[in-house]
């Protein structure tokens, strides 16, 4: 596992990653296992229906909601995954390479023969793929907890929602290893990620309610991840896309920076 | 810069926004050489160090390590070079085994190397970095940097710490690795170290280089201070007279005096009379600086 950076931060992160991914497992069979008693409670829509609209636009949509699709769009991926993902994302990278910059092993292992380009690319690299290994542990969760409570899934609509949660998470981790690269400063990498997944949040749920706020929305990253309902309607591939394209426009900008600045002592 | 010294700067200029780090060093280090960059605390001893391996980029002007670029060919210098830090801090989750496998494996080479010197070194290969001691931190540090047989080794302040018998160790050490043909550029705070080590001083003092010596020239200009208890009075005068001998005072058969350079005609006057006990203190760093400023001061003088 030492062979190289990647393999490296994937072992440093080792821990982690199961942890979260035993997480993430447990939310899938848990929401799963407790789908019957909502498809079975007669009168919640009707309830659902009477709500606030900015309780809705948080809790989902009150048509869908009993369905299998639209009560997983909302306690998986209206809140509870994102959170998971984007906690594990940003800890991670932040962490990175701006912790090992504030724990000052970043000095000696840069005095190796290996460019801070490369060293973040393959930290960016192991970060995703601890991602997709909490994915893989989502996925087996929601369709493992589907089969064992006996109810039909979507089975691409829950791949491409779970993709679209990958996305979102690898675009917050990548923000917050860019601004670490770029600054060499870990709680500043952390907290400003941090508030662009809240922010995002709020704008896209409870604000989206406030009409002068609403144009704002498309400055969200939940937006991009599941304004679409990924897991009922499909992936949206312009919304993904941005996604990607605003992550490799951080990651082009972080090397810039990285390489160009001075490291912090 | 068709320069092939293992280190050359030219105008080596570092500013931390409007704090200097170092102004204008020139440096030329000869191949083969054990170089000691010597000066206190905050002079730009490091400074230097992190410029020649591209962890801060200089302000101004530039340096090559190698024969190559500092900035644009960093890579193959850092190829060739090993580096150890006074305080040598690294993964501590990592057995030493592995911490050294690991950049062995970024340096594409193997541990046999390694292996041998933690057995002269008496060190524990498989405990973790996070629970040695500071000394045997330093030690897997030190390893690390001679590991992979690099052509030149940057030593930052690499003994501060450690106990005297390993400083020995340390030393004895960079002089064989010296003598098979590295390069070796060290930094210090401490004379008595640079003085075993070293075949020339590079004396830095606020960020400029305002002397580069041969050890022995400096150990010629250097002020010992000597004390003497005799058993008998003895002459003031009589030491006075002695050429390099200064701040002559005696109280109660007790001689307390400066001497720069040799000792000899010191002692050889003192053995004329019964010495009780015999005293000598290393020269504080300002001291030697002293020496060289208020040389440079007459320089200066006589130029005018």
């Amino acid at each position: 596992m030492l062979l190289n950076v990647y393999l490296k931060s994937l072992r440093d992160s080792k821990k982690s990653i199961i942890y979260y991914s035993i997480g993430t497992m447990v939310l899938g069979l848990y929401v799963t296992l407790f789908y019957p008693t909502i498809r079975d409670s007669t009168g919640l829509t009707d309830f659902l229906e009477q709500l606030p609209e900015a309780m809705l636009a948080f809790i989902g949509d009150a048509d869908t909601y009993t369905t299998p699709e639209g009560f997983l769009n909302a306690e998986v991926f209206g809140f509870m995954g994102p959170m998971i993902f984007g906690v594990f994302a940003i800890i991670a990278g932040a962490g990175t390479i701006a912790g090992e910059e504030e724990s000052h092993s970043l000095d000696q292992l840069l005095a190796n023969p290996v460019s801070r380009k490369n060293v973040l690319l393959q930290k960016a690299a192991a970060l995703l793929t601890g991602l997709f290994v909490l994915s893989i542990a989502l996925w087996i969760g929601i369709i493992g907890g589907s089969k064992i409570a006996g109810f039909g899934l979507s089975l691409i609509g829950t791949t491409q929602a779970i993709f679209s949660l990958y996305v979102l998470g690898g675009t917050l981790g990548l923000i917050a290893l860019s601004v670490g690269a770029s600054t060499g400063k870990k709680s500043l990498a952390g907290g400003l990620t941090a508030s662009v997944g809240i922010i995002g949040f709020l704008l896209d749920t409870f604000l989206s309610v406030v009409e002068a706020l609403d144009p704002l929305r498309f400055i969200s990253v939940f937006y991009y991840f599941n304004h679409n309902d990924v897991i009922i309607n499909g992936i949206n591939p312009v919304h993904c896309f941005t996604l990607v394209a605003v992550v490799a426009i951080v990651l082009i900008v972080a090397v810039w920076r990285f390489e160009a600045r001075d490291l912090r002592n | 810069m068709s320069n092939n010294a293992p280190i050359s700067s030219k105008n080596l200029t570092k500013f931390y926004g409007k704090h200097r780090g170092i102004s204008g060093v020139n440096l030329e280090i000869n191949e083969g050489e054990v170089f000691g960059l010597l000066g206190p605390n905050g002079a730009g001893k490091t400074t230097c160090i992190r410029i020649f391996l591209d962890f801060i980029r200089p302000t101004s002007g530039s340096a090559t390590v190698l024969g190559m670029d500092s900035r644009s060919e960093s890579l193959e210098i850092r190829r060739n070079t090993g580096y150890l830090p006074g305080d040598f801090i690294t993964y501590e989750k990592l057995t030493a085994e592995e911490l050294l496998q690991y950049f062995a494996n970024l340096r594409g080479g193997h541990l046999s190397k390694a292996r041998v010197l933690a057995e002269r070194f008496d060190l524990d290969l498989s405990r973790k970095i996070g629970e040695l001691s500071r000394g045997n931190r330093q030690k897997v540090g030190l390893i690390q940097a001679f590991m992979s047989d690099p052509k030149l080794l940057i030593l930052d302040e690499p003994t501060t710490g450690l106990d005297p018998l390993l400083q020995q160790e340390f030393h004895a050490l960079v002089l064989e690795e010296a003598a098979s043909g590295k390069t070796i550029f060290v930094s210090s705070h401490v004379l008595p170290e640079v003085e075993i080590i070293c075949d020339r001083v590079g004396i830095i003092r606020e960020g400029s280089i305002v002397a580069v010596e041969e050890v022995a020239t400096l150990r010629k200009q250097t002020v010992t201070k000597i004390a003497i208890e005799f058993e008998e009075a003895v002459s003031k005068a009589d030491f006075e007279k002695i050429a390099g001998v200064s701040e002559v005072a005696i109280k109660d058969h007790h001689l307390t005096c400066n001497v720069t350079g040799s000792l000899d005609s010191l002692i050889k006057l003192a053995a004329k009379y019964t010495v009780v006990n015999l005293q000598s203190g290393h020269p504080a760093l300002e001291e030697v600086f002293l020496t060289f400023y208020n040389q440079s001061d007459e320089t200066a003088k006589t130029a005018d």
